[in-house]
């Protein structure tokens, strides 16, 4: 039964390296490995290259306490069969370094210079090894996520240097912008290199709401840390206290009530919509389409309203609960709930038919901000910015989870990688809401709405996936004594797509990156945390 | 060009007549209400409150909440043995001193928001604004470190149910233009100096109000080594809007205190 996973792929896997890998552990849908860190690019770049598992996560843990080591940990999708590979790798404490697979496997770019940040742990070999998450404001030497790193202490202001990538040549100039933005948006620093109208380059400084959050978390309950997890992005409320719940979930070992799993798509779906309606309000307006943008606006709130309804909170937190969900939200308003989705979906398709019988709109949004399918798979773009540039993943489908195992709904595919694209996804994606959460409220069965969590062995550890609004999610936990989290991964949609936000606006025009942005509209809490 | 002109005329209007009428309230999850009469000072909700705003004196059978440090989630109400704690469904919460919206008194590092001479301060300022601005306010939004839950909320003032240009209040993109800078976010380490030269950029005299629970004490992020306590660590601030996020009307009440 165990071995039921291990495929041909994992087989030839575990022959291939059968030298480098020590242990095997299988937890429902995850196989953990632990490798030989010295092998770490060969195994890595063959299971990235000749299995086509994309790197979806890659972390560090300090194991100090129990082992004298740290560990890495690779996490890699097999998106097909809907199970993830875990390849962990054991670091001296005294050596505090690894080989670098950025040059083989390009999503693990951010990863090991965030860990590098956090951790203190070197990536040799590494192509751009500078800082990711410190400013030049953070002293050399001090990593918060070391178990001997005080939370509280105050860390003295310095002054280091940032080393922005410079592009040289006549007529090259830099545009600064931000942090704080012109619009009402989040903070990042955008540095472009302009020639003319076109952008060449354009690097993105995050981090300016970095709050700790995984630092935060470390020896906290597992109740304080779902009320973190649901702050982690406000938009992403719903999705980050579902990827919580379903990691805690994961661990003990625990099938959520039929009621509980029907109404949490509910909610996941309609945050969807309303992130949606959102965004493709923020296109229009951001081409001066005013009247498209407003009616986008008056959906989004008539949406509002529902959440209103359901759960008297506009960003749909205290729902969820590790084991289920808090109260039965959803009994008697199915009938209306129904109704007014129907509305909102009439409304919708005028709307769609409108803006794409505008010439002038279509022209703006055709051919603008264009993501190629091989950057896409390279640096793991999720979400509908992956589906618009031809990658069909999504968590829903390839990691059922919740009730959608057992709804229909359709992954939305488009090939051009545009904002046009971009735009029909996500249109797409609302309708296909509305849909799933009509079918749910027609067939929510009746029953219980929460399971009793037991109390968690320390040291346990396990993955929660689902797919957010921008993309797939994914929380990983290890536990503490007395069910508190010794560490908590989180790795949100919004982490793996703004690389590819840099990519796409490069041979853009100046006006045109307001526009692009929009049509990712990522997230800068959720990346930052 | 017909079909568009037809929606427009099918929506004539969205907007609420809120502040001039009472918006309904009743599905709103507000403030969390404490029945002290039923209460049996066991500590359970004070243990387990995330945020930690829930303060208890077991001798004196005193308890409260703090509610610039509540995030609304109702765990307090769901776990009470008793059911002495109910969510009540107010969300006009805004309140001008801090000391108002705590059961506990206060002591905020690097500054004491509580010193009278900054009231007085304030309430000269408060005069001169209401003397030159009237009834008509530039906003800046600034952002610093929220989990953008505020910032869409605030976004939301300018949608078709709010509206807020109604109310002669804009939202500027240059803190140059502003007269008030509204600020969300517990203030992270890295926003420290942007929110310090944003504030200094903006024209005398001015107002600061701070929005949410992250921005009026740090929430559910302070004591952290990336956060800050809230803004009045950093800057004076004038009103603050409780809430997890707060409403948009709930902002709308926050900014008419702030002129009143």
């Amino acid at each position: 039964m165990q071995d039921r996973i291990i495929n041909e792929k994992i087989s030839q896997l575990l022959y291939l390296f059968k030298d480098d890998i020590y242990k095997r552990e299988n937890r429902s849908n995850e196989i953990y490995l632990e490798v030989d860190i010295d092998n770490i690019r060969e195994i890595t770049a063959y299971v990235n290259e000749t299995l086509a598992y994309p790197l979806i996560s890659l972390f560090a843990n300090d194991e100090r306490t129990s082992s004298e080591q740290y560990a890495l940990y690779y996490v890699f999708a097999d998106r097909a069969r809907g199970h993830l590979l875990i390849l962990k790798a054991m670091i001296a404490a005294t050596k505090a370094a690894f080989p670098s697979i950025a040059a083989k496997v390009p999503a693990a770019y951010l990863y090991e210079r965030e860990i590098h940040d956090l951790f203190g742990l070197v990536p040799s070999g590494h192509p751009d090894p500078k800082r990711l998450v410190w400013h030049e404001n953070w002293p050399e030497g001090v990593f918060p996520l070391r178990k001997d790193f005080d939370n509280h202490q105050r860390v003295p202001f310095v002054n280091e240097e940032i080393n922005f990538s410079k592009v040289e040549g006549d007529g090259v100039y830099e545009i600064l912008v931000g942090p704080v933005h012109a619009g009402i948006i989040e903070p990042g620093h955008f540095r472009f290199s302009v020639s003319g109208e076109p952008i060449i380059n354009l690097e993105a400084q995050l981090f300016y709401t970095h709050k700790g959050i995984e630092k935060l978390c470390e020896g906290q309950t597992i109740e304080k840390c779902f009320f973190i997890a649901e702050r982690i992005s406000g938009d992403e409320s719903f999705t980050n206290s579902m990827s919580f719940c379903q990691a805690i979930e994961n661990i003990a070992g625990i099938q959520i009530p039929d009621r509980a799993a029907y109404t949490r798509v509910v909610f996941a779906e309609l945050e969807r919509l309303i992130c949606h309606l959102g965004d493709l309000a923020g296109i229009c307006l951001d081409v001066g389409y005013g009247f498209a943008g407003y009616q986008f606006r008056m959906l989004r709130g008539w949406a509002y309203w529902l959440t209103d309804e359901l759960c008297g909170m506009r960003f749909l937190r205290s729902v969820n609960k590790p084991g289920g969900i808090r109260r039965d939200f959803v009994v008697g308003k199915e009938k209306h709930i129904i109704e007014q989705l129907t509305k909102i979906r009439h409304e919708l398709e005028d709307t769609v038919k409108i803006i794409k019988s505008n010439s002038l709109f279509i022209d703006r949004v055709e051919h603008t901000g264009v993501v190629s399918q091989q950057f896409a798979i390279d640096f793991n773009a999720v979400g509908p910015a992956g589906r618009a540039a031809g990658i069909p993943c999504d968590v829903r489908r390839d990691f059922p989870y919740a009730a959608y195992g057992k709804l229909e709904f359709k992954v939305s595919e488009h090939h051009n990688g545009d904002v046009n694209c971009r735009m029909n996804v996500k249109i797409e994606e609302c309708e296909q809401s509305i849909n799933l959460m009509q079918q749910a409220l027609t067939e929510i069965p009746s029953g219980k709405i929460n399971e009793k969590i037991p109390s968690l062995q320390p040291y346990s550890f396990g993955c929660g996936m689902s797919e957010a609004p921008r993309g797939e999610n994914i929380h990983w936990i290890m536990t503490g004594e007395n069910n508190t989290l010794f560490r908590y991964k989180i790795r949100t949609p919004s982490f793996c797509n703004w690389p590819v936000v840099c990519h796409a606006v490069q041979g853009n025009i100046v006006p045109d990156f307001p526009l692009i942005n929009k049509s990712f509209n990522l997230s800068y809490a959720g990346n930052d945390l | 060009m017909f079909k568009m002109m037809k929606k427009i005329m099918t929506y004539p209007r969205l907007t609420q007549d809120y502040p001039k009428k009472p918006l309904d309230s009743h599905l709103f999850v507000g403030s969390p209400v404490i029945d002290e009469a039923r209460c049996i000072f066991c500590g359970e909700c004070v243990t387990r409150c995330p945020s930690t705003a829930m303060v208890i004196d077991k001798e004196k059978h005193q308890i409260g909440i703090n509610y610039d440090t509540c995030i609304f989630c109702g765990l307090c109400a769901e776990i009470c043995p008793e059911g002495a704690v109910t969510m009540s469904t107010a969300f006009e919460l805004a309140q001008k001193d801090r000391r108002l919206l705590r059961k506990e008194t206060i002591v905020i590092e690097g500054r004491d928001p509580s010193d009278e001479s900054y009231i007085v301060l304030c309430n000269k300022l408060q005069q001169k604004i209401q003397k030159k601005f009237k009834r008509s306010l530039q906003i800046r939004e600034i952002d610093a470190g929220s989990c953008n839950g505020c910032d869409l909320e605030i976004n939301a003032l300018n949608n078709p149910f709010n509206d807020i240009e109604r109310l002669g209040i804009h939202f500027v993109p240059s803190p140059r233009h502003a007269d008030m800078l509204l600020v969300t976010g517990p203030v992270t380490r890295n926003m420290e100096q942007a929110l310090i030269k944003t504030y200094q950029a903006a024209p005398d005299p001015k107002l600061v109000v701070a929005v949410g629970a992250c921005a009026c004490s740090g929430g559910i992020f302070r004591d952290c080594y990336a956060t800050h306590q809230g803004v009045d660590s950093i800057l004076p601030v004038d009103v603050y809007i409780p809430g997890c996020p707060p409403r948009p009307q709930a902002i709308i009440n926050g900014l008419l205190m702030a002129i009143k």
